[in-house]
């Protein structure tokens, strides 16, 4: 009985780690949709770039130095692929979404082809930095160190884009653009501004993500489509436009894949869109939705 | 007035998309070699080979292993497959029926292609069946190892020179039996057709053999990308081996985290052969070591075909030959000797030809003959051995040879 505990609780604690990974993914999303009303489809690619980026940074070996260099470079790329992305949606703002989806969908494709072209068809791994790609022993069974640690740098930039988005005039900015976009043009702001900033932002922590999330998904083709529906079922649970609403969702998520799989194993594969059928049927806003959407 | 620029427009337009027509069916289908016409009936004429391999989506990696084996052998044999020169036609597979039945279907009729060689989906193999059956075309397979392709639904016209899923896993079955693990085996693989068939074909023989099967679990296909909860699955267990069948980058995926967990040195991993097969070996690096499974190749199997088989594939392309590259090498080598005996090129007559190949005794694999049509081969231990950057898979132990299940 005692070891059926300490078995689920592990998986509890993998749920978070891995809800905090699908928490950097699914927040920028999250914002660029529910804030800016783009529904960005490449938000996959993005991810995929980073574990790619990191797999080849770290491909001669793992250190600290690569790593975090892939975190630096990661980060560049989002914000000049996300400020890129967010230009060409521009003459699509007044047309309906799934034009945006059309060209975001067509980016995500071709990216996803040049990937293929310049680092390969093999699955690349990515080897945690050093001093974290051991294991530590959590109630009497080895834990990956790296999940442990992701576990803080989840929290730690939820703290941030929560602080980012509620308590600074940037971030008052954002909220009075999506309340009322023409009063905030009167007043002297240029709001095409301020959706490439959130796209870039936005787009930064989809690739910081990849990095991130290399040392436990790996690179590889298709992983970018996987983890846009993991992301999209994120932002569907907590509800658009929302940063509490992406946590939340993002670690229900989690533990889904975790305990729901540990505890249900002939249902893994329903027990997430169950979940989310579930959500849409209960609260079909998501959790923590409603105060977006009414932007047009 | 405005009727006759009507109707004159209407007629180029006609003229433009009767002359793209053909155009556009070529498109996606690189035309090798120069021989021209397709049906030439005599012993000597020309044959041309449509090869539908992966060249795009998640089996890419697949696709080029098949196509070296292919050009290998062909540059090593004059450009001839039983006397007659050779055009390939390579088409894309892709990842699915949805791309990969379209394409078979474009060799033979766009192409006029006398064989079709290749698939690695088994649900494309599946699907093709019934398009060569009603060309009456030959379909030799060289890696979808669904057993319906060569069992319930097998056609006289539709032959494979790789494997059958179950016929690789059954292999493993009895070597496990006599380890008499302590606690018995853990069975794991994907939820979708190739994984059943491999968990039922492992436990079907593991169990004749006297074993006994601790727990079974079949991940989300696909999906899965954290297997956490089901090596949680496999500790609570208590199981003192694993069996099982991941590909691609499921394979990297599951072996590393197996070892990330700390299962890798308390219980050890076995496998079908596609866990460590190739590029993805590379990619599990040190987690891979010591992973040991059952399949009827590896490039350090000691034979002079296959000495002589893995020089040659090195100096073209700086790489091992893997599985793959040897089905696609061993088509070939088996439409060589059915071509020669063959009248035609029509399905009904190299069916029979090739029904009456008999042993094929200098194929890299080790000596191999046709029993139904999927190959009666050696099943080999094999465990991962070096170091990260040149890991390989030596043979540890002949399971003998196997027949399909």
């Amino acid at each position: 009985m005692t070891g059926w505990v300490a078995a689920n609780l592990i998986s509890v604690l993998n749920g978070l780690a891995i809800g905090a990974l699908l928490f950097v993914l699914a927040v920028g999303l999250s914002l660029v949709f529910g804030m800016m009303d783009v529904l960005n489809l490449a938000h996959g690619a993005l991810f995929v770039v980073g574990a790619y980026l990191a797999a080849a940074l770290t491909g001669g070996g793992a250190s600290w130095g690569a790593f975090l260099g892939a975190l630096g470079l990661a980060a560049v790329i989002g914000l000049l692929g996300g400020g890129l992305l967010s230009v060409m949606t521009e003459p699509l703002r007044r047309r309906s979404h799934l034009d945006q989806a059309l060209l975001t969908l067509g980016v995500a494709l071709i990216v996803a082809e040049l990937l293929q072209i310049v680092f390969g068809d093999d699955p690349l791994a990515v080897p945690a930095p050093p001093g974290l790609d051991g294991s530590t022993s959590v109630f009497g069974a080895a834990y990956p160190t790296y999940r442990l640690v992701l576990i803080g740098v989840g929290a730690v930039l939820a703290v941030g884009v929560w602080l980012l988005v509620e308590r600074t005039t940037l971030g008052a900015l954002v909220r009075a653009t999506v309340a009322d976009r023409d009063m905030v043009a009167a007043i002297g702001v240029d709001n095409r501004r301020v959706k490439i900033t959130v796209f870039a932002l936005g787009s930064l922590l989809a690739t910081v993500a990849g990095v991130l999330g290399g040392p436990v998904y790996g690179a590889s083709v298709g992983l970018d489509s996987t983890v846009l529906i993991l992301a999209l079922v994120v932002v569907v649970i907590g509800g658009l436009g929302s940063v509490r609403g992406a946590l939340v969702g993002a670690l229900v998520i989690g533990q889904i894949e975790s305990l729901g799989r540990a505890l249900l194993p002939d249902l893994a594969s329903f027990v997430l869109f169950g979940a989310l059928a579930l959500v849409l049927i209960v609260r079909p806003r998501g959790l923590f939705g409603g105060r977006s959407g009414a932007t047009a | 007035m405005a009727e006759f620029t009507l109707s004159r427009r209407t007629l180029l337009t006609l003229f433009g998309a009767a002359a793209a027509t053909p155009v556009l069916a070529a498109c996606g289908s690189s035309v090798g070699g120069g021989s021209a016409g397709s049906t030439g009936g005599g012993a000597t004429g020309p044959v041309k080979v449509g090869l539908v391999i992966p060249q795009s989506g998640v089996y890419a990696a697949l696709g080029t292993d098949m196509q070296r084996g292919w050009d290998l052998w062909l540059s090593q044999h004059d450009k001839k497959i039983g006397g007659r020169d050779v055009t390939t036609i390579v088409a894309d597979e892709g990842e699915n029926p949805q791309t990969g039945v379209p394409a078979v279907q474009r060799v033979l009729q766009a192409d006029q292609v006398d064989v079709v060689v290749g698939l690695v989906n088994s649900a494309t193999a599946l699907g093709a069946a019934p398009v060569v059956s009603e060309a009456k075309k030959l379909l030799v397979v060289t890696n979808a190892g669904a057993a319906d392709i060569t069992g319930k639904a097998r056609t006289p016209y539709v032959w494979r020179t790789s494997f059958q899923n179950a016929q690789v896993a059954a292999a493993a079955g009895p070597y496990l039996a006599q380890q008499n693990v302590q606690g018995g085996v853990f069975l794991i693989a994907p939820d979708y057709a190739a994984g059943t068939e491999v968990r039922a074909g492992f436990k079907a023989a593991y169990e004749a053999a006297g074993g006994k099967i601790a727990g079974e679990a079949a991940p989300p296909f696909g999906t899965t990308q954290d297997y956490q909860p089901f090596l949680s699955q496999i500790r609570q267990s208590g199981a003192g081996a694993v069996f099982c069948f991941f590909a691609g980058a499921e394979a990297v995926r599951f072996v590393q985290q197996y070892a990330q967990f700390g299962l890798k040195d308390t219980v050890p991993l076995y496998g079908s052969g596609f866990l460590t097969e190739g590029g993805v070996l590379t990619a599990q690096g040190a987690a891979a070591v010591g992973v040991k499974t059952s399949l009827f190749y590896t490039d350090r199997l000691d034979n002079p075909a296959n000495r002589v088989f893995v020089d040659a594939y090195r100096g073209a392309y700086q790489a091992v030959p893997t599985c793959y590259s040897v089905s696609t090498w061993d088509a070939a080598a088996v439409l060589d000797r059915a071509l020669g005996k063959a009248t035609a090129l029509d399905g009904d007559a190299l069916s029979a030809a090739l029904g009456g190949v008999g042993a094929i005794d200098d194929s890299p694999r080790g000596p191999w003959t046709f029993d139904g049509q999927n190959p009666r081969q050696t099943m080999y231990l094999r465990t991962v051995e070096g170091t990260p950057g040149s890991l390989y898979n030596a043979v540890t132990a002949d399971l003998g040879q196997k027949a399909q299940v």
